[in-house]
């Protein structure tokens, strides 16, 4: 069996009485786009700050192709990184920062010469080399930052929330060339952000993290259709949750009892629940379907629609349960119910049994 | 009413700051271009006095010790205060805090008792040469008062605070995560030292080495307390000058180079780092 290029094993690491990260478990393939997604303080950074040699784990390992680089300080690691902060030197040049990791490791002169050349022509700042990191953008800074941290072709890089101190348009712009230098490189990129747009947008495969523990690993789309957990549809786009009792629980799939009586069979649940417990169901907006007739038993429910926001492409539907819980439907321009739907409307909703998920709640 | 505090007015602060200048002009100014003036009138019109301390090789013997013990001065201060700066710049405040007293408070501790204490220190039978011969780094106690030894050692300790906190405002300034970029960049220590630490904190070494080596070159209080009558420096050829000889022109004279000096240096660091630095 072949080890992976990257193995993030059972990493944990505490802060006196507050654990940063437990049971960080992550396996990273050799060129492979990998996005850590989640709220501050969910314990991404801390993994990535280990990776860099930063902070020194608790327990646990990290392998770079089968060895262990624990041991190794930060600048033996050779691994880029590129800042949440400007962190050029400001007394060097473009060129001479681009140059530097070169420089500390006593590369040849023309070697130097031509590699910074090239780096900076794959950031697209050719002919930047003399320019002083305080005359220069923020978004032309992280650029620099970026080809700085590739210079030395390392096997891993990092990156900290690099845009987040970018403007949204600046942003979307260097993802888009983010995207265009992972292919170019085919570097392994170990991305962190909070923003989860920009995570679907740039990478292969992400790793939410929440209260210090990896929720869910899965492409975006995976995500999306099948959260493993409440805190994984809650953060992947947009959701509704609808808390109800389990009436029965079988092969993976749950009967759920609403307080007003109302029952929803054979839904797919994720979790351990026992009968008689609190479980959630979750439905996303766009996903759900508005009509004046009933749907299959467990893909329906009676709704009054309370309020309808006429967004453009589409219309936003705020609607209410038999139980008076709130549940949002998004309408597409063109959607037959569009042009007649209206405030105080008895109707259901309705959708696939693949987009309904139940989450039992503790 | 109080118009002169609205933001139209700013530019007639000179106004404000006349009492100030007017009690430079009378206590200070015009008392130094007294003294300037007798040099070059004193004993008779002419440069004689320049001649004279120029010329011969016991005054030249005294500027070089004055140079001698200011530059060394100023080099142990900085080699000293730059670690301690860096330690105070990256410990949590706290703890800075009260390192800050420290140092604030051996600063505000009278000069007279601190060079005294010195003296107690640096003695034949003294701590220092007690401690030197216990762990046998010496056999015999080494003359550390009356000499040039004594003279730094006090004077280091004097002019630490004084390097130690304009290098501190710039360390302070310099963002952490520069110094990990540097390591991750592959920077050992000493690289990110020499190729990153050090460059940023360029203008505050040269800030703090400047302040210490002028008030080096005119101290008198640490030279005449634990320097020997046959290592004079400048300072102390002033006061024997005007006080024990009335020989007002030569006063002058040393006072005068020490000032074209002084004057120098920092026009020198203005040139090199002010302009940079905008």
């Amino acid at each position: 069996m072949t080890s992976p290029h990257l193995h993030i094993n059972g990493i944990r690491k505490t802060f006196g009485d507050v654990v940063a990260t437990d049971h960080v478990e992550l396996e990273i393939g050799e060129g492979e786009f990998m996005t850590f997604l989640g709220p501050s303080g969910s314990g991404k950074s801390t993994t990535l700050y280990i990776l860099a040699g930063f902070q020194d784990p608790t327990a646990g390992d990290i392998r770079l192709r089968g060895k262990s680089i624990l041991q190794t300080p930060s600048h033996k690691r050779n691994i880029g990184m590129v800042f949440q902060r400007y962190t050029l030197f400001p007394h060097l040049s473009v060129g001479e920062n681009v140059a530097f990791p070169l420089r500390v490791r006593r590369a040849p002169q023309a070697e130097i010469a031509a590699k910074v050349k090239r780096a900076l022509s794959l950031v697209r700042l050719d002919g930047f080399e003399d320019r002083m990191p305080a005359n220069m953008s923020g978004g032309q800074q992280q650029r620099v930052a970026l080809a700085r941290a590739l210079v030395y072709d390392p096997p891993v890089l990092l990156m900290d929330e690099p845009l987040s101190a970018l403007d949204k348009k600046l942003r979307e712009e260097i993802q888009y060339e983010i995207r265009r230098i992972h292919q170019q490189t085919g570097v392994t990129i170990l991305y962190v952000t909070h923003d989860q747009e920009e995570a679907l947008r740039l990478s292969d495969r992400i790793a939410v993290f929440n209260r210090g523990r990896i929720e869910q690993v899965g492409t975006g789309p995976e995500l999306y259709a099948s959260p493993a957990t409440h805190f994984v549809a809650d953060f992947i786009g947009d959701s509704a949750f609808l808390t109800g009792e389990l009436a029965e629980v079988k092969d993976g799939r749950a009967t759920l009892r609403f307080t007003d009586g109302t029952v929803l069979a054979d839904v797919p649940m994720h979790g351990v629940g026992a009968q008689g417990g609190k479980a959630e169901l979750m439905l996303r907006p766009e996903r759900i379907d508005l009509s004046d007739t009933v749907g299959p038993p467990g893909a329906s429910l009676p709704v009054t629609v309370e309020d309808v926001t006429f967004l453009g492409n589409n219309s936003a539907v705020t609607a209410r349960t038999g139980w008076g819980e709130p549940l949002y439907i998004r309408l597409n321009f063109g959607h037959p119910m569009m042009a007649s739907v209206s405030r105080g409307d008895k109707l259901h909703v309705r959708w696939q049994p693949q987009d309904a998920h139940v989450f039992t709640k503790e | 009413m109080l118009s002169f505090l609205t933001p139209a007015r700013r530019g007639s602060g000179l106004g404000m700051a006349m009492p100030a200048l007017l009690l430079l002009l009378a206590f200070f100014v015009i008392p130094v271009a007294g003294l300037l003036s007798r040099s070059v009138t004193e004993p008779v019109t002419g440069l004689q006095n320049y001649e004279t301390l120029l010329g011969s090789a016991t005054y030249l013997r005294i500027f070089f010790n004055t140079f001698l013990v200011s530059g060394l001065v100023t080099l142990i201060t900085a080699l000293i205060a730059f670690p301690v700066a860096w330690a105070l710049a990256i410990m949590p405040s706290r703890v800075a805090a009260v390192v800050f007293a420290i140092i604030l408070l051996s600063m505000w501790t009278n000069l007279l008792a601190r060079t005294y204490a010195w003296m107690v220190l640096l003695q034949q039978t003294g701590l220092v040469n007690r401690i030197l011969m216990a762990i046998g780094i010496i056999d015999q106690p080494i003359q550390l008062t009356n000499n040039l030894i004594g003279v730094t050692i006090g004077m280091v300790y004097i002019m630490l605070p004084f390097m130690i906190l304009p290098l501190y405002g710039v360390i302070k300034k310099i963002d952490p995560a520069i110094l990990q970029a540097a390591a991750l960049c592959g920077a050992t220590k000493g690289q990110a030292l020499r190729r990153v630490l050090l460059p940023l904190a360029t203008p505050g070494i040269a800030s703090g080495a400047l302040m210490v080596f002028v008030m080096s070159l005119g101290y008198f209080v640490t030279p005449s307390l634990l320097g020997g009558t046959a290592n004079m420096m400048l300072a102390e050829l002033i006061v024997q000058q005007v006080q024990s000889l009335l020989n007002w022109g030569m006063g002058g004279a040393a006072a005068f180079i020490l000032l074209v000096v002084t004057l120098a240096l920092y026009a020198l660091q203005l040139r090199l780092f002010e302009g940079k630095a905008r």
